[in-house]
């Protein structure tokens, strides 16, 4: 499918030698991968229903009343309750839960108030709850898959923006470059942080959740393009002089061509290092915000807003704090391994004779 | 780095340059300063004002008039009081400034450089809510002449020695009218609640309201004088002028701003020869000698500060903090190093509660607010979050004694209710995620607005519930200042809030629910709403209470002298409030939660019922040897008798 060249080949057989960086990067896209079906994992909607003889998959689908499954209320099923119920009738009808079977969202108080409740295995509360009873295993694990997703997103947002400006900034040179680099330096010494919480807090609040996330991403994207076009645009001149472009030039290629084609391709190392790190910047910057209160809004599930609870309540649910600080630091060790091992898989130095 | 390094250098320069140019200035000020002299201004105002202030002579006063002094009442404070020692508080933000009149003067640190100890000509006993002489020795109440009369207790002097004369009230109309003051709220008040100023002698003085009202004499006696001989220097600039002085008033304590250290902490000295040492309201009061307050801005860290014995006093809020964090089993509270008291306080409460918006779309529909009513669990809040200490908020008008609604009680939680309501106003059936929609494919959908983070978990807690119903809550959490405002401009759906209520008679209506506080020009000629009304915003009619028939309800009750009249006339007004359904009553405390060290010692009867906070009456003391004793028992593990303890006296 994909036509790598040998120089490529090398450097991506080289990551794979690097035992660290690439197990990291496998347990990484696991996780991935799972996060994206995460709702027959990690939910409160049953796998299957099995009720008078016809299967039902409510995961995926509209909601189920109570009153679908012979129970007499008009809002949500229950299905925990629903699967006690049904082996107590014993009647043949069954339900197939997820492993873990809570919502983020929902609160499940064993002792009628809400509050931090430890890990226990018999309830499937594997990390125990947070201080509205809600079920930490799954807020960690969706606030993860946000947290991943979002920062997918902003350094692909941040790339796209950062390499085609440092390009042609780098390519075109001259008065557009001059005035294109003052403009950045005014532009980033704009404070991002206080910028984020300035836009973010005057949004209107119409907008759905997801909008709003949206939004914050742009924000934030907005005020962290710059430092990529430093290195894109270094690294264009240099290329620019190389005598392959030149070559280029003189048979008559266009620019887009060039760009494209024979200087992008040369640069791609630089970007490919820089990435993870971007990830984990991004990481770092969301769960930050969260704890500050201007991120994501509740009742999202976030690494920030646990690890906010967790410090609150040190002294008397240290599970909260133990298990956002440790989510986060395995997530972060793990990018950064995988960063790490890029870097030194793409480092030319490699393959000098200077060395 | 290289460009940290260069923020750094400019910030710096920027900060030489300032200190260079404010040191400037303050030089120049000092010999401005001992020119300045307002007197003649303030004269000329009283020229310039007749009608509002007068002369008179006290011969001129009504030889009718029946003086209260107001010592019958019991005694505040307990006779084992012990002077001396140093309480430590904590102040959960710097004062921004020492003035707390005019801009950036309501900050929340402020009753700690003024505000609880401060006197007014009179105050309510805590206990009886009759009056009991401040800075007055004696006053006079005549309803027809709509006057209040008022003797200065000739002993009375302020902070810095000087004594206080009726010269100071008259002073205080031109100081709270001025521009210069810059501040609307009070200088709206004094324009409108009192219509004269009349100065019989040195010592004697009365003023006139324009409305003669159940409760008028409070306008008079809970003010207090402003001292002519500290604003001398009273002028266009004011605030910054002020900024840093402390002004004297007539109560126990003093700042001496010399000693203040900036962001970090402020001294509260005890007058040793206070003027009122001696008086029967005032001699087991005020006890410690220094009142130490350094700043801690996070709640968790002002818990963490007295678990560690850096402060004396820790006011508890949540229950998390109350059974978990300092459970009665914990080794110090065991141990009875700390003691933990419930107490049940009376009068009017913070009413929480959803303010519905009724100038919104659906939401100006009647059923749409009766459903959200009976699809908000607070039932479910008071019981599993708040652990079943909250009371259920009745009306919005709880804990005025005959002035509440007797039988109102809030709509409780039922779904099938709310699903009638709902399906009433065209919202009849379910969505795919189980939200109910209108037949043109609407949702139900509300923005549930708040700035009170510290209630995070409540709203999660409703919006869970009010899916059962099909009701979606989007929560909205903003910072205070954006928050409010938005309320203020009317632009929320729904917004939790409480409204603070101080010990008044009788509940405010007007501005809560009168239309010409909700729209401009609410109804029409004939009583029929005006189609192109527009929201008012900047008043406290959050919910946007319209109803033309309770109009002419409010301005009666707003014009009334006649108690019995205005008790009837409440509770029709809650009556069509109730009926309106744009308020879900939420919850109220009914009691607070003090924790503090063993060497904090209370009255017997721990506290007075019109109390809001453990400390407001100063009637603790501090007893140093006790400290001592407690650091040693610790260090050695020596228990003490625990003390947790419930003061239910004045539970209603």
């Amino acid at each position: 499918m994909f036509n790598f060249n040998p120089q490529t080949l090398k450097k991506l057989r080289r990551f794979r030698e690097i035992k660290r960086g690439y197990y990291s990067f496998v347990i990484l896209a696991v996780f991935l991968v799972l996060s994206l079906i995460g709702e027959l994992l990690i939910n409160n909607r049953a796998l299957i229903v099995s009720y008078e003889g016809e299967l039902h998959y409510p995961t995926y689908s509209a909601f189920h009343p109570g009153t679908d499954f012979g129970l007499d209320y008009p809002y949500e099923t229950n299905y925990r309750d629903l699967k006690q119920s049904f082996a107590d009738q014993a009647s043949g009808n069954w339900v197939l839960l997820p492993l873990v079977p809570y919502s983020p969202f929902e609160n499940d108080a064993s002792t009628g108030i809400f509050r931090p409740e430890p890990p226990e295995v018999e309830k499937k509360h594997y990390l125990g709850t947070d201080a509205t009873s809600r079920d930490i295993l799954a807020r960690l694990f969706y606030g993860t898959r946000i947290a991943l997703v979002f920062a997918l997103g902003f350094m692909v947002s941040v790339y796209l923006i950062g390499v085609a400006v440092g390009c042609a900034m780098g390519y075109f040179g001259g008065m557009f470059d001059m005035l294109t680099q003052r403009l950045i330096e005014i532009w980033s010494n704009i404070p991002f942080l206080y910028m984020v919480i300035i836009v973010f807090s005057v949004i209107p609040d119409t907008f759905s959740v997801s909008t709003r996330i949206l939004i914050l991403l742009g924000v934030m994207v907005l005020f962290s393009w710059t430092s990529m076009t430093y290195y894109m645009r270094t690294e264009t001149y240099k290329e620019k002089t190389r005598d392959y472009v030149a070559a280029a030039i003189l048979i008559g290629s266009s620019n887009t061509r060039i760009v494209f084609r024979h200087i992008l391709p040369n640069v791609l190392a630089t970007l490919v290092t820089f990435m993870p790190f971007t990830i984990v910047a991004a990481i770092a910057s969301i769960t930050a915000l969260d704890f500050l209160g201007f991120g994501l809004p509740p009742p999202t599930p976030s690494l920030g807003e646990l690890l906010k609870q967790g410090t609150q309540t040190l002294r008397t649910a240290p599970w909260i704090i133990m298990s956002a600080f440790g989510a986060l630091v395995v997530l972060l060790t793990l990018v950064t391994f995988i960063g790490e091992a890029i870097r030194e898989s793409f480092d030319p130095k490699k393959f000098t004779t200077y060395r | 780095m290289q460009r940290i390094e260069n923020i750094k250098f400019y910030i710096l320069s920027a900060l030489v340059l300032l200190l260079v140019a404010c040191g400037g200035e303050s030089d120049q000020g000092a010999e401005v300063e001992s020119s300045l002299d307002n007197t003649q201004e303030i004269l000329d105002f009283y020229d310039a004002n007749p009608e509002l202030i007068t002369f008179a002579t006290i011969d001129d006063l009504p030889n009718d008039l029946i003086w209260e002094e107001g010592m019958d009442q019991p005694e505040i404070g307990s006779p084992d009081a012990v002077k001396g020692g140093t309480y430590y508080e904590v102040l959960d933000d710097f004062p921004p400034t020492l003035r707390t009149i005019g801009p950036d003067s309501n900050f929340s640190s402020r009753s700690w450089i003024r505000d609880n100890y401060d006197m007014t000509w009179a105050m309510p006993h805590p206990n009886t809510n009759e009056y009991y002489p401040g800075m007055a020795e004696a006053w006079a109440i005549s309803l027809e002449r709509k006057t209040i009369y008022v003797k200065i207790n000739p002993a009375a002097r302020w902070t810095d020695g000087e004594a206080i004369t009726s010269d100071d009230m008259l002073f205080a109309f031109y100081f709270y009218l001025s521009d210069h003051v810059q501040a609307p709220f009070t200088t709206n008040y004094f324009t409108t609640e009192y219509t004269n100023i009349t100065k019989y002698d040195d010592l004697t003085f009365s003023i006139t309201v324009p409305k003669a009202k159940p409760d008028m004499a409070s306008r008079v006696l809970q003010s207090g004088p402003v001292p002519q001989h500290f604003y001398k220097e009273f002028g266009e600039d004011f605030p910054e002028r002020y900024q840093w002085r402390y002004a004297p008033h007539a109560g126990a304590y003093y700042i001496d701003p010399d000693e203040i250290d900036m962001g970090v902490n402020i001294v509260l000295h005890r007058l040793k020869d206070w003027w009122a040492k001696d008086n029967r309201y005032f001699k087991y009061r005020y006890n410690p000698d220094r009142i130490n307050l350094s700043v801690v801005r996070d709640t968790a860290k002002r818990y963490e500060a007295f678990r560690r014995g850096d402060t004396d006093i820790f006011r508890i809020a949540t229950a998390d903090v109350w059974y978990d964090n300092l459970p009665d089993n914990d080794p110090d509270v065991a141990n009875g190093y700390i003691h933990k008291t419930t107490f049940y306080n009376g009068g009017p409460k913070s009413n929480w509660g959803l303010w519905i918006n009724a100038s919104r779309p659906f939401l100006d529909n009647q059923e749409v607010r009766l459903g959200i009513q009976y699809a908000a669990n607070w039932e479910l809040v008071i019981s599993n979050y708040f652990r079943g200490d909250m009371d259920r908020l009745k009306t919005q008008n709880d804990g005025y004694a005959k002035f509440s609604h007797p039988t109102l009680t809030a709509r409780p939680f039922d779904i099938n209710k709310a699903l009638e309501h709902f399906a009433n106003a065209g919202f009849d059936r379910r969505g795919p995620d189980g939200i109910l929609v209108n037949a043109e494919g609407q949702r139900l959908g509300f923005t549930l607005s708040t700035h009170y983070e510290r209630f995070a978990d409540v709203f999660t807690i409703l919006k869970e519930e009010a899916i059962k119903a099909g009701l979606e809550l989007r929560i909205e959490m903003m910072d205070g200042a954006t928050g409010f405002r938005k309320a203020q401009e009317k632009r929320h759906d729904i917004y939790f809030v409480s409204f603070a209520a101080s010990n008044e008679m009788y509940p405010r209506m007007w501005s809560y629910f009168h239309s010409v506080n909700a729209y401009d020009q609410a109804f029409l000629e004939d009583g029929s709403i005006n189609p192109e009304r527009t929201v008012k915003p900047q008043t406290n009619n959050l919910q946007s209470v319209a109803i033309a028939e309770l109009d002419p309800l409010i301005d009666e009750y707003q014009d009334s002298d006649d108690k019995a009249r205005m008790i009837e006339l409440s509770h029709q007004i809650q009556q069509a409030h109730h009926d309106y359904g744009s308020f879900s009553p939420g919850f109220v405390q009914p009691f607070y939660w003090t924790a503090y060290w063993r060497w904090v010692k209370w009255p017997e009867e721990f506290n007075y019922k019109y109390s809001l906070y453990p400390y407001e009456l100063f009637v603790h003391w501090i007893d140093e040897d006790a400290r001592q004793k407690t650091r040693d028992a610790q260090d050695s593990d020596q228990p003490f008798e625990p003390h947790i303890a419930v003061y239910d006296q004045h539970r209603e």
